[in-house]
């Protein structure tokens, strides 16, 4: 399963531009700049890991809470930030969506996007505590070498296309 | 001034975490998140031996060379909650099939985020996102580790552990946004007393190194998610009170098992988002690296003024940099990109 190691769809680190796999590059080439709408058809398509419905149907995800930093330069680091209005304040999947987020960009954009995810102000009981965690890198990094949850976001991730 | 590239290591296949210099010999440890450790020595530039036995069964986190011992060994920490020991039974350096493992260490809950060993070899620490800090003493063959102490003081992950190169004092930094200094207990060895808390990160403390400078602890750097890097200084130390304190009666006196550290300055701040390592060079000097794949190195002018010597943007390119470290004047540097780059301090 691709799931086995993360980040599988980036270029593989360790090998300098020249000699990552042609086909890896011309998906580079394609996303080398995103706007904010690229970036919420991205997202948008996430199942919510409990209802039957999209994060873009949930308005968990919106266009206006996507904010980019971008020059557009492929040699310059970009930032996107992205606001998540969970459906409740003490939503405790707030994590885990924010973690299918970060799962689901980090395998399309091109790892000069540094990904900024947050819940939006006075929509979660404890925003700073999901904030913090979402964008801890070895949280993340140890997440994704988890079997369960990375089933879980397998799952919220097949409606993608 | 400015940094240029005498070498680049190629080899790992993801995220490069921690790299360990040895402290006698020339050999350079890699870990990683494919899950191997690669020996390098660091004169020639050769790979001596890829460490990938499928002992850990997750990313390889942290490395640190043991400090003494007649032949080379080090730890590796792993986010699969152990720690392997490796070593080298021969002198002969280059031959990979001197290296073996010798011990799996169990015991952490979570994944562990770092490893140090005490300058005397004796104690090996480890810290994992279970909040605790283990203190092992290990033999002079590696064979036994025996868990001496357990450092519950942190209430969040406990990212990064690293001991003063003369004196049995551990620096940890955590998610909890706090650094705490632990010492030896005078009465009982095996007892490890929390000697001090530096507050005053707004975020994550990702490392500390202390300054390299005399044979007593002095100064601590630390880097943080907050995007600053702080010093601080000890003003005096629990063991060195003056000597009006003995004249106090032991009640009062207790509460005095503290050192008295004080914040001495913020460095400039240049960074873009979380620091993650940054090292305290022989030479003075304080470099930094982070999320916004930056190098930076800081000079001193006075005890409150630093000032930024380098600062070289794109160092793996527009991959993050995990881990910076002193080499004497020179830096070696961990990329998300894999690679791990050798700098040389152009003065």
């Amino acid at each position: 399963s691709v799931f086995n190691v993360p980040f599988t769809e980036k270029s593989s680190p360790g090998s300098t531009p020249a000699l990552s796999d042609s086909s890896l590059q011309s998906d580079d080439e394609e996303f080398e700049s995103v706007d904010a709408l690229e970036i919420y058809d991205l997202i948008s398509s996430i199942s919510d890991p409990e209802h039957p419905l999209t994060l873009g149907q949930l308005a968990v995800v919106n266009l206006e809470d996507i904010q980019l930093d971008d020059s557009g330069n492929p040699n310059e680091i970009a930032e996107v930030i992205i606001k998540i209005t969970p459906t409740i304040t003490h939503c405790s999947l707030a994590t885990l969506i924010g973690l299918g987020i970060r799962v689901r960009l980090e395998r399309c954009l091109p790892p000069r996007y540094r990904i900024i995810i947050k819940v939006k102000e006075k929509t979660h009981q404890s925003e700073n505590q999901v904030n913090k965690q979402l964008n801890d890198k070895e949280r993340v990094s140890a997440a994704c070498e988890n079997d369960q949850l990375l089933k879980v976001i397998s799952q919220m991730l097949s409606s993608c296309k | 001034m400015s940094l240029s590239l005498v070498h680049t290591f190629t080899g790992h296949t993801d995220k490069c975490w921690a790299t360990s210099i040895h402290s006698k010999l020339p050999l350079l440890a890699t870990v990683s998140g494919d899950r191997t450790c690669r020996v390098y020595n660091l004169e020639t530039k050769r790979l001596i031996v890829v460490l990938d036995d499928d002992s850990h069964s997750k990313t390889l986190s942290s490395v640190e060379w043991k400090p003494t011992g007649e032949f080379p060994s080090l730890a590796i920490g792993s986010f699969d909650s152990t720690i392997s020991i490796w070593g080298n039974e021969e002198a002969v350096l280059e031959d990979e099939d001197n290296w073996t493992l010798m011990a799996i260490i169990e015991g952490h809950e979570n994944e562990i985020k770092g490893v140090s060993w005490s300058h005397d070899g004796v104690y090996l620490a480890s810290c994992s996102r279970d909040k605790s800090i283990w203190i092992w003493e290990a033999d002079d063959n590696n064979e036994e580790f025996e868990c001496v102490f357990v450092v519950q003081e942190h209430s969040q992950d406990v990212k990064h552990v690293t001991w003063h190169q003369h004196e049995n004092v551990l620096a940890s930094s955590s998610y909890d946004d706090t650094v705490k200094l632990f010492k030896q207990d005078d009465y009982d060895e095996d007892d490890w007393v929390n000697v001090a808390d530096l507050t005053g990160h707004e975020g994550t403390v990702w490392s500390s190194d202390f300054e390299k400078k005399g044979e007593r602890v002095t100064r601590l750097s630390s880097s943080s998610d907050d995007g600053t890097i702080r010093i601080w200084k000890i003003l005096h130390a629990a063991d060195d009170q003056p000597s009006i304190d003995s004249k106090l009666p032991s009640t009062i006196k207790t509460d005095t098992n503290q050192d008295m550290w004080e914040l001495e300055t913020i460095l400039p701040i240049i960074h873009h988002g979380p620091i993650y390592s940054v090292a305290w060079g022989e030479n003075g000097y304080i470099a930094s690296v982070g999320s916004d794949g930056r190098i930076v190195v800081y000079k001193e002018l006075n005890s409150k003024e630093w000032q930024i010597i380098i600062s070289q943007p794109h160092s793996h390119g527009v991959y993050e940099i995990n881990n910076i470290k002193w080499h004497g004047d020179r830096l070696i540097t961990a990329g998300d990109d894999g690679l791990v780059k050798l700098w040389e301090l152009a003065l």
